[in-house]
């Protein structure tokens, strides 16, 4: 369902970049646009394939709603099975709560990777079909950058849901941290003391850093995965030591 | 040496954030006994079963099952325990069949030829999502997720609720055939004649805290019949030196009795006299479990109130 909408997404998304790249008014304008807005959507030069993909679908959209599927699932794994009552029976079984916040985690895991696999696919669609110009190692550091960070935050709600059984507390607040790791990233260029705390944004490791362009970045990659770790094993401990349901 | 109670708990507490959960709870149910719970709304049934489940956690006390202690054995305890939760909650887009095969593979357990006996012993339509059953078939349901793979200990909290008096009695069969098999049954209920038909033992539990815990043959023993006796000619009924028996007001010449306990006495005396009419009534459990969680005041209230 996901990966539809979003091979869907990635395929309006590119379909528009002829008329852009085609009509130099349009490209200019937002030349005027406030070095702020520019910063803060990831604005560049809209007439090449870097430029157009990295404000248009990598600055904010895509991440965006990969980051929704995998919060809003997240939050619903472990918190919403407390919350319809069938934790009960799930955990009847003879099955450890770590096996279960693993599975569960895998799962989301698999399921990000498949919606953001329908994104690479629009999007490969899109580039030939418009005759982009664009390096694949670019493109697809992007793709595994978008699909990280989500994960990152898909596992924050997983684990906030696991550590409370509470599905809103688990899906806010993992939002919540994403937008304030999207405004320190994006805005960090202009603002000094953000500049300083850039490194504990994901945002920044994943698309702050400009996989499109840059390519893979072991280092910026493995703080994700690192992050995704210590954040899921919080909810393996907190997990284990709480009464469910109650 | 005997083997470990299947269910031993020493002095286990649990308090919510908002309040009283269980108090001090001791408990033993033996091998191959039904065990019943038996407590009014909010008594501490399902608080005692979830922490078997290892679903919450008590606050002090020792919890053991077949000699282990529960905590850290927790995995390897389940894969001996079916259990049927009390507000039963089941995955409402899967069908029976999907919910029923999945459980079962994650107890390594039963193919499904085994689960199917069950399924098809309580009539369930297997193949229709779940969410589109009645009440009484999501139960069932439940019950062959707990009774599948024949659990060494079935946990069952108020396995007949929302069931017609068909398949209660269906259920009721299920339970005294795990325990004729050397099963162990540890069920909640707070209908005393479903527990006098199904259980051997029975622990009354009320506000948190274990009351009483008798064998059903002895409530039975202590329970009251009501005996209505009409004499020929209407003559009065001397009731003197008859053990148990108090009389309540008569209706124009029939007689009623009162009898705790042993019926024989009352009996004997009656042979003495012309009897035109005689009915006896069944013994009745609920009074007798009013008595207890009362303190012993419930079935003479009873009777004042038919003085009134
Ligand atoms: N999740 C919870 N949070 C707070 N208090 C609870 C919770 N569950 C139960 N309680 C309280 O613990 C006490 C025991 O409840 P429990 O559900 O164990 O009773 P029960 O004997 O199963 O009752 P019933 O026959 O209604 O199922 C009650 O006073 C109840 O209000
Ligand atoms: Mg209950």
């Amino acid at each position: 369902m996901w990966a539809v909408g979003m091979f869907t997404l990635a395929l309006v998304m590119t379909g528009l970049y002829p008329t852009i790249r085609g009509n130099p008014q349009l490209a200019k304008l937002h030349d005027t646009y406030p070095e702020a807005l520019r910063s803060l959507f990831g604005i560049t030069d809209l007439t090449t394939g870097i430029g157009y993909l990295r404000a248009e679908v990598f600055s904010l959209v895509a991440p965006l709603l990969l980051i929704v599927l995998a919060v809003l699932w997240g939050g619903d794994l472990i918190a919403g099975e407390e919350d319809r009552g069938t934790v009960d029976i799930l955990m009847a079984n003879p099955i450890s709560r770590s096996r279960v916040l693993l599975e569960k985690w895998a799962a989301l895991v698999v399921g990000v990777v498949i919606a953001a696999g329908g994104l690479a696919i629009g999007l490969v669609i899109g580039i030939l079909t418009t005759g982009m110009h664009l390096g694949m190692a670019g493109l697809s550091a992007a793709l595994l950058a978008t699909a990280l960070l989500s994960i990152v935050f898909g596992t924050v709600s997983l684990t906030v849901g696991a550590a409370t059984g509470n599905r809103a507390l688990a899906r806010g607040s993992a939002v919540a941290l994403a937008v304030i790791a999207y405004l320190i990233s994006a805005l960090a260029d202009m603002v000094d003391w953000l500049k300083e705390i850039r490194p504990l944004s994901p945002w920044y490791h994943a698309l702050g850093v400009d996989p499109l362009a840059s390519g893979f970045s072991l280092v910026h990659f493995a703080v994700l995965i690192g992050v995704t770790g210590a954040v899921g094993l919080l909810g393996v401990v907190a997990f284990d030591r709480r009464d469910l349901a109650v | 040496m005997s083997a470990p109670l299947p269910v031993c708990l020493e002095a286990v507490t649990k308090h919510y954030r908002q309040g009283r959960g269980i108090e001090g709870v001791d408990l033993g149910v033996r091998e191959g006994e039904v065990f019943a719970f038996l407590g009014p709304n909010g008594a501490g049934k399902t608080t005692t079963i979830r922490i078997l489940l290892d679903l919450i956690r008590p606050d002090s006390g020792s919890v053991r099952l077949f000699g282990l202690e529960l905590r850290g054995h927790s995995v390897e305890l389940r894969r001996r325990i079916g259990y049927l939760p009390g507000d039963l909650a089941l995955y409402e887009d899967l069908s029976a069949k999907e919910m029923l095969t999945h459980f079962a593979h994650l107890r390594g357990g039963p193919p499904w030829g085994a689960i199917a006996a069950l399924t098809e012993a309580f009539e369930l339509e297997v193949d229709k999502p779940i969410k589109a059953l009645s009440k009484g078939n999501r139960q069932k349901v439940g019950l062959v997720q707990a009774m599948m793979g024949d659990p060494a200990l079935l946990i069952l909290d108020e396995p007949t609720s929302g069931l017609d008096p068909v398949v209660q009695g269906q259920v009721h069969r299920l339970i005294r055939s795990a325990s004729a098999e050397g099963r162990t049954v540890f069920l909640s209920s707070h209908i005393l004649s479903e527990v006098s038909q199904v259980a051997d033992r029975v622990g009354i539990i009320q506000d948190g805290r274990m009351i009483d815990v008798r064998r059903v043959r002895e409530l039975r023993g202590e329970a009251i019949h009501y005996v209505d006796v009409r004499l020929v000619g209407g003559h009065p009924f001397n009731l003197t030196g008859v053990p148990g028996v108090s009389s309540l007001p008569s209706e124009n010449g029939l007689v009623r009795l009162a009898v705790k306990g042993d019926l024989n006495p009352l009996i004997g005396a009656l042979a003495r006299d012309q009897v035109e009419e005689l009915a006896v009534r069944e013994p009745d459990l609920e009074d007798v479990f009013f008595d207890l969680i009362s303190g012993g005041s419930a079935a003479t209230e009873r009777d004042s109130r038919a003085d009134s």
